[in-house]
């Protein structure tokens, strides 16, 4: 029983929900006050763009949809909602990886800055299905645009990140 | 390999599943979702508060570097905004209080009955998609969902999230946000003057309030109104101000219609940088009949989420529409929602929120 729970806290999906936790902490304290032109470099959804881009369509999306539920926790919007989002953006950036075998660093971070900028289209398209109209309007280029490049920025420092978090540890006689 | 895919895709099946079920759940208004938050955020409250210490010099700094320069205007035009309300602050305080006194002893609902927990904005919206600032209190202060939150200016949303010692608070800006409202405006008719008249020809309370036509008459100073929405009762008009009964001297009469008229809409959010805008209950409501400026304060009434005469903003658009729909307003709020910092929790649950 204790040799499950300590294998289970030691995997790489136990590692995930850490990560994610402190990465909604700095979104929801310095990325809510640091907003360029008024709106807010979405962390969450860069980290899961980059984890699409770096592995495969299961892990992008699982990545995603658990993260998206970490964050509709944190926020007044129903539950799921990101979660959906999210999920949908981990499938996508890794889906445009895999036509590029041994892809750039730079193309990495294209593929990321502009899946992540989808992602602020993306939600209050969603958000108009479930019927919180109101928020599908121009502003939504703007919060794009920014989290397009807060993710140039930040992009190439979460890869690293991202790959440590995800990381198969073999243990010996495995 | 193919075991571990297998699984993964079991796993995001079940997570979009689970996803829709919960969105479902939330927006048909189940609170079940709430315990899920509340656990959620036993959790993160911790690392959240670690993280505010972390990151706390780089927005600091973040700040002094973009917004130095406005904060040194902003320090010079306030105080010359200061100097000049200090006087108009204290007739203002006795008007509000001489109202409430009003209220009061007419057994009406005022603000003054009504409890509040102070409280300070530590936090805005992390995303893009909502317009909540997160308080320093929560439960343990009696906050509970739907109560309504007020800075020194005036109403600036409600609480939609409580936790132990922290709220969410959405803000009058969200489109998710709704409020019954009433628009204060004057008529432009003008009073009646009337001349002096013999005690047995002074007009009627009944006259005078519905009809500028001064023709009828009476032969006592004690009438039966009947205005509607009013329940009716007795007027008595003393001796010494009926027309003519005392020096013979000319006198004005208000007529009804001068009276502030109120009309009843529904105030709805429109995000942030957009104004909000009141929709009429009445589509034969005349956008003529308001003028720009005039003042909206919440509605009350049993089912409002807010009670009475709360400010809220001015008339800054009357939008005529054609056909039949009435005219939509757009308002200025009186509180600055882009600098929020202290704010007063009324500690008023809305029947509609009970329970929530």
């Amino acid at each position: 029983m204790l040799e499950r729970l300590l294998r289970a806290v030691a995997s790489r999906w136990f590692r995930v929900v850490l990560v994610v936790l402190i990465a909604l902490s700095v979104q929801t304290t310095l990325f809510s006050e640091i907003r360029p032109f008024g709106f807010a470099i979405q962390l969450i959804a860069i980290f899961v763009a980059v984890v699409g881009s770096t592995h495969d369509v299961q892990t992008g999306a699982l990545v995603g949809l658990v993260s998206g539920f970490m964050y509709d926790a944190v926020l007044a919007t129903p539950l799921g909602i990101s979660a959906l989002v999210l999920g949908a953006l981990g499938a996508i950036a890794a889906l445009l990886m895999q036509p590029f075998r041994e892809p750039t660093w730079w193309l990495r971070v294209v593929v990321v800055s502009v899946v992540a900028a989808f992602g602020e289209i993306l939600m209050p398209i969603v958000k108009s299905v479930v019927g919180l109209s109101g928020w599908l309007d121009v502003r939504i280029l703007g919060a794009a645009a920014v989290t397009f490049v807060g993710a140039l920025v930040v992009s190439s420092a979460l890869i690293p990140v991202s790959r440590w978090t995800l990381q198969e540890r073999v243990g010996r006689g495995d | 390999m193919a075991r571990t895919r297998t699984t993964l895709t079991r796993a995001i099946i079940l997570l979009a599943l689970a996803a829709v079920f919960f969105i479902t759940l939330d927006l048909s208004g189940s609170s079940s979702t709430t315990s899920i938050r509340r656990a959620f955020s036993t959790i993160f409250a911790p690392v959240e508060g670690v993280a505010r210490v972390v990151t706390r010099p780089v927005s600091n700094a973040w700040k002094a570097i973009r917004n130095y320069d406005d904060v040194i205007d902003e320090n010079d035009r306030l105080k010359e905004q200061v100097a000049l309300q200090e006087g108009a602050a204290v007739a203002a305080a006795a008007s509000v209080r001489l109202s409430q006194e009003l209220l009061a002893l007419n057994g009406l609902p005022t603000l003054a009955g009504i409890n509040s927990v102070t409280a300070q904005v530590i936090g805005d919206t992390p995303t893009n998609f909502s317009q909540t600032v997160e308080i320093n209190q929560g439960a343990n202060s009696g906050i509970k969902v739907g109560m309504p939150v007020l800075n020194a200016a005036g109403l600036i949303g409600k609480v939609t999230e409580v936790f132990a010692d922290r709220a969410l608070v959405m803000l009058i800006s969200d489109p998710d946000y709704a409020l019954s409202v009433k628009v204060v405006t004057k008529s432009s008719r003008t009073p009646v003057t009337l001349p002096p008249l013999p005690t047995e020809d002074a007009p009627t309370v009944d006259s005078v309030l519905e009809t500028t036509d001064t023709s009828s008459t009476s032969s006592t100073s004690s009438t039966t109104t009947t205005i509607l929405g009013f329940t009716p009762g007795t007027t008595t008009i003393p001796p010494e101000v009926v027309a003519g009964a005392g020096g013979g001297s000319n006198i004005t009469v208000p007529v009804a219609s001068q009276l502030a008229v109120r009309e009843t809409g529904i105030l709805e959010g429109r995000g942030p940088g957009t104004r909000p805008i009141v929709r009429f209950l009445d589509a034969s409501t005349r956008g003529s009949a308001i003028e720009v400026g005039a003042p909206i304060v919440s509605a009350g009434g049993s089912r409002s989420l807010a009670p009475p005469d709360i400010v809220i903003g001015v008339v800054s658009r009357v939008v005529e529409r054609l056909g039949t729909a009435g005219p939509v307003l757009e308002i200025d709020l009186v509180a600055d929602l882009s600098s929020l910092s202290f704010l007063r929790v009324l500690l008023y649950q809305p029947i509609t929120e009970t329970g929530k």
